[in-house]
Order: structure tokens, then C-alpha cells, then sequence
């Protein structure tokens, strides 16, 4: 709105500096894993000290767990998202594709589940997860991360399958394309973006959930979440280890999330901010 | 009903037509049906009966609500979750606000500064929690770092303050999700139609003059969406917690959450749990229903 240059440059430096403070914690987070536990706990804090990669051996040393952890998250993100995925691309065709006057009240009521906490069917989960031998057990938190996310990815699929003009897939139904058909050759191909950012959107969210992860599992089927929420009991004593894993676990994000951040925002917010 | 069915093959296909996105669309209902609202429905059941640390169907009424409403550690989680939620609220609206008008300012590398300000909440709160509870922790990081630099007098140990450790949850909350605060508001800023904004500066109104009176009342849409799902997560926040102070120092930082968690595993209370959990599901169905049926009933854009 100011074309002023100096006023231009002057909020730039601010714009700056709250981006450096925002991205503080991470950093700090950042350099004392790269620090040795000595360096990290004795040495006057400096930001000039000579990097190491110790730690992260330590972190990723046989024993220490992380590859159990870091396998099961991987493990039971992808699958979550696969199936839910599988699940949602029906449904979200069906809606955009048929419409009736349900759609609408049907597509705000599975979004309104998204608000409902965790701890209003925590009990019961919990209840038939232990009958049926599903806690501790990646199965078992992977049915429930698809759960979880499910509303928001047959929202978000959704919203990209009705940015396809209608008139593409009519054409595919009056040449004679079967439903399986027109989905897979015809609306599928266009909006692959979409449902690839759907896909990250969903391996992020399930990546980084950790109420049912602390909650149903124990070990066997622990994820990062549960390994990281350990620490704080160990406190101080391998700090440098502590925080290279701690980096190892929010590295994938760090990544992903510099490509994904509209997505994000998007799916967060149920369409609110586009 | 789709109008693009094809007239001439009229039957069985037309029939497939009809039911199709009925039974493609089923299995996700039926299983958000039946993960949602019939475990809510089993919850509310355990609060009206005797479970302690096995379920048991025995009806006891109001017993375990009025268990609930004079436990001691329910009084400090509400009183809790009420400072933490409006402190919360509020300070991730103004910040947010003050952030997305900044960035409005066509800033050079807009992208990348969004991106950095939107990372906190991308990243899993529970690496971050804990980053911010070693960084709060007098012992490890901030205050030892001023006394390691010669600032011996330094002080900051409102982590393990019982009356303030509720206040360094606000904190790294607030960081949290500031910056997702700040892309709905830069969103609503986009939005907004230049013309009256043009019309003003040609009027000669100054800068903070046009966004108190024209822009920031056009907002009022991200506004209300804002305080929803802000005031939504506030109730939910758990990890945050778990991970920087467990509730600690003693029940100090308990929220309903955290409460909830603890009596159901801990303390083999799970018809108290089970209450406060209804209660908690009570509270945010009073909060996003309404604004679900306003929303539904404006047109889509």
C-alpha cells in the first residue's frame, strides 16, 4: 500500500525478525543436535562452534529405537493414507459427479467431525480395541488414523474433483465411458495434483498425530510421537541425542511442508482460506 | 441426479447410475456413523454408570457427573482451559491480524516468510512441546544461557512455577498457531475488494485509518471462523501439554484434555472420564454447530 522505500525496507526487517523468532525454538532445536552432549550442556551457548554429526549417530545407533519408532510412523502413515484415499475417491466422486440435495448437509457433517475431540470416543476405542486385541498394533492405529483423517480428505478430494468441468466427464458418460472408466482415464488424471496434495496433507497429519498414538500403543506400535514424548523424563541427560532425534522426526515435515503449506492451510481450515 | 444419463440404455445401467454413488459413498458414512456418533453415544452411557477401572453397565445416574463437578483437579482444569483458551484466542487473533496486514505490505519473498511463519504448525507439537519445555526449562535452556553469559541474576522458571507454568503453555501455543492465524487473515486481506480502498487514499485517508474502518470490519467472516477453530483447538490441545508439562508442576497446567486422559488411565475412574469427556463434546457442539449452520447457510463461493 506504501510505495515508500524506506518504510518498505523497514517492515521487510521486521518481517524478517519475526520470522527469525518465530523459527527460534526450531533452530535452537537444530543446532544442539548438532552439538556434542558436552558441547550442548557445558559449553557457553554460541551459535559458532564446530558442527558434529555425533549425536545423530548416537540417535540412529542400533538400540537407541528410532528405527522401530521412525518405521512404524512411516509405516502406518502411508497405509492410513493409502486407505483412506481408496475410501475417499468413491465418495468424493460420487458427490461432485451426482450431486442430489443431501450432498451439501452430507459434505458439512463428515467435516463436523473433524472438530469432535478425540476424548469423546477415546473410552469405547479404547474398550473394543482392548476385546478385540488391537491395541498396541499397527493395524489398529492405522484404522484409526484413516478415521481420523477420512472427513478431510473426501472434503479436499472433493473440492478438487468439482473444479473438473462437468462437461468433460458428461462427454466420457455419452461416448459410452463406464463409471470405472471416466474415473480412472478421465477425472483421476485431472486432478492428480489435487490428490497428490491431499496424499502429503494426510501423511503429515497422520506423521504428526500423537493423541491415539500415546493413548493405544505401547511399544510394539509406538510411533516417533510416543518415542519424543518419552524424553522429557529423561531430561538433560542426552540432550544433543534427544534433539538430533527430535530433528530426524520433524525433518520429513520440514521438507514436505515448504512444498505443502497452501494445502495445509487449506485442508486445516475446511476450504475457509483457499 | 446427474442429467447426463444417457436416455439409451435405459435399465440396468440407469439403475447403476442411481446407486451407484450411494454405495461408493456408504462406506465412509457408515464408518465416520459408527466411529463418531455411536462411540459418543457409548461414552455418554459410561457416565451415567459405575465403571471405575473395568466398564460396568450398572445405571448410577447423575453419580459420577456430580463426582465430576466437585473434584477438585476438574475446577483447576476448567479454570485452566479458560485462561489458556482466551488468552489464546485472543492473543493468536491480534498477532495474526497484525502478521498477515504485514505481509500484505508486498514484502519481498512473501512466500518464503509464509511459509516459515505457518511451519510451528505443521510440525508435530509434540517435538515441539518438548522443544519449548528443554528451552523454558531453567535448568537447560534460556536461563542457563543468561547465566552462562554472565547474567547471573536472570530469571525465568515459570515452567515449574505452579502459578505460571500454565502461562508457558500459552506461550508456545500461541506460537503454534499464529502463523495459520495469519494465513486465514492474509486470505480474507486478498480478498477484499480494492475499489473503496483506492477511493479513500484518493480521498487522502491515512494508511491506519483505512484498515480500522474498511478493511478490518470486511474481515469480519475470518473473524468468526478464526475464533471457531482456534476456540475448537484450544479444547482439544493435549500433546502441547503432555508434552511441556504433563499438567504439571502437581495439577497445575490439568485441562480437561489432560483430565480426561488421567482419570480414564491412571486413575481407573473412567465414569469420571467419561463425563468430562460429554461435557468437553458438549461445549465444542454448542460452539460449531451454530457457526456449521450459518456457514451452510450462505451460498458457496
Amino acid at each position: 500500500m506504501n510505495s515508500n522505500r524506506f518504510t518498505n525496507g523497514a517492515l521487510g526487517v521486521l518481517a524478517w525478525g519475526v520470522a527469525l523468532l518465530i523459527f527460534f525454538p526450531i533452530l535452537w532445536l537444530l543446532l544442539t543436535s548438532f552439538k556434542t552432549e558436552q558441547q550442548a550442556f557445558t559449553v557457553v551457548p554460541n551459535f559458532f562452534f564446530s558442527p558434529t554429526l555425533e549425536s545423530f549417530k548416537m540417535a540412529l545407533a542400533q538400540g537407541s529405537g528410532y528405527w522401530h519408532y521412525a518405521w512404524n510412523s512411516a509405516l502406518i502413515a502411508v497405509a492410513s493414507t493409502v486407505i483412506g484415499l481408496a475410501l475417499a475417491v468413491p465418495a468424493a466422486y460420487a458427490m461432485a459427479f451426482y450431486p442430489n440435495k443431501r450432498t451439501d448437509f452430507l459434505l458439512v457433517w463428515m467435516v463436523s467431525t473433524k472438530f469432535i475431540p478425540a476424548v469423546g470416543v477415546l473410552i469405547p476405542i479404547y474398550l473394543v480395541y482392548s476385546a478385540v486385541g488391537l491395541l498396541d498394533n499397527a493395524l489398529g492405529l492405522t484404522l484409526l488414523f484413516t478415521a481420523m483423517n477420512l472427513p478431510i480428505i473426501v472434503w479436499m478430494v472433493y473440492s478438487y474433483f468439482r473444479d473438473i468441468p462437468k462437461d468433460i466427464v458428461e462427454a466420457a458418460d455419452i461416448d459410452g465411458a463406464s463409471i470405472m472408466q471416466t474415473l480412472f482415464k478421465v477425472v483421476l488424471p485431472l486432478a492428480l495434483p489435487g490428490l497428490a496434495s491431499t496424499g502429503l496433507l494426510a501423511l503429515i497429519l497422520a506423521w504428526n498425530e500423537s493423541f491415539w498414538s500415546i493413548t493405544m500403543t505401547d511399544h510394539r506400535a509406538a510411533t516417533l510421537a510416543v518415542y519424543i514424548a518419552s524424553f522429557k523424563s529423561a531430561e538433560g541427560l542426552f540432550w544433543a541425542k534427544m534433539s538430533a532425534a527430535s530433528v530426524l522426526a520433524i525433518a520429513p515435515i520440514i521438507v514436505l511442508g515448504w512444498f505443502t503449506q497452501r494445502q495445509m492451510v487449506r485442508g486445516l481450515t475446511f476450504g475457509a482460506v483457499k | 441426479m446427474s442429467n447426463a444419463s444417457p436416455e439409451r440404455d435405459g435399465g440396468a445401467r440407469e439403475r447403476l447410475q442411481r446407486w451407484l454413488p450411494k454405495l461408493v459413498l456408504s462406506p465412509s458414512c457408515v464408518l465416520v456413523l459408527f466411529f463418531v456418533y455411536g462411540f459418543i453415544a457409548w461414552t455418554s452411557y459410561i457416565s451415567f454408570s459405575d465403571s471405575g477401572m473395568m466398564p460396568d453397565y450398572t445405571w448410577v445416574g447423575l453419580h459420577q457427573w456430580s463426582r465430576l463437578w466437585t473434584s477438585w483437579t476438574w475446577g483447576i482444569a476448567l479454570h485452566n482451559i479458560w485462561v489458556f483458551g482466551l488468552l489464546y484466542i485472543v492473543s493468536c487473533i491480534v498477532l495474526g491480524l497484525i502478521l498477515a496486514i504485514l505481509l500484505d505490505q508486498r514484502i519481498r519473498a512473501e512466500g518464503v516468510l509464509r511459509t516459515i511463519y505457518l511451519y510451528p504448525m505443521a510440525l508435530s507439537f509434540i517435538v515441539t512441546g518438548t522443544a519449548w519445555q528443554w528451552f523454558l526449562n531453567p535448568g537447560l535452556g534460556l536461563e542457563k544461557t543468561m547465566h552462562d553469559l554472565g547474567w547471573q541474576s536472570f530469571s525465568f522458571n515459570w515452567l515449574i512455577d505452579s502459578n505460571m507454568a500454565i502461562y508457558t503453555v500459552v506461550i508456545a501455543a500461541v506460537w503454534q498457531a499464529t502463523g495459520f492465524v495469519m494465513a486465514m487473515f492474509l486470505a480474507g486481506l486478498r480478498g477484499i475488494d480494492g475499489e473503496m480502498i483506492k477511493a479513500a487514499q484518493i480521498d487522502g485517508a491515512p494508511a491506519w485509518k483505512i484498515y480500522a474502518r474498511i478493511i478490518i470490519p470486511q474481515l469480519r467472516p475470518v473473524f468468526l471462523s478464526a475464533v471457531v477453530v482456534l476456540a475448537h483447538l484450544a479444547i482439544k490441545s493435549f500433546d502441547l501439554i503432555v508434552a511441556m508439562t504433563g499438567g504439571g508442576p502437581g495439577n497445575a497446567t490439568a485441562v480437561p484434555a489432560t483430565f480426561m486422559y488421567s482419570y480414564a488411565f491412571s486413575r481407573n475412574e473412567m465414569g469420571i472420564a467419561a463425563a468430562s469427556a460429554v461435557f468437553m463434546l458438549a461445549v465444542i457442539a454448542a460452539l460449531i454447530i451454530p457457526y456449521l449452520y450459518s456457514e451452510l447457510r450462505e451460498p458457496r463461493s
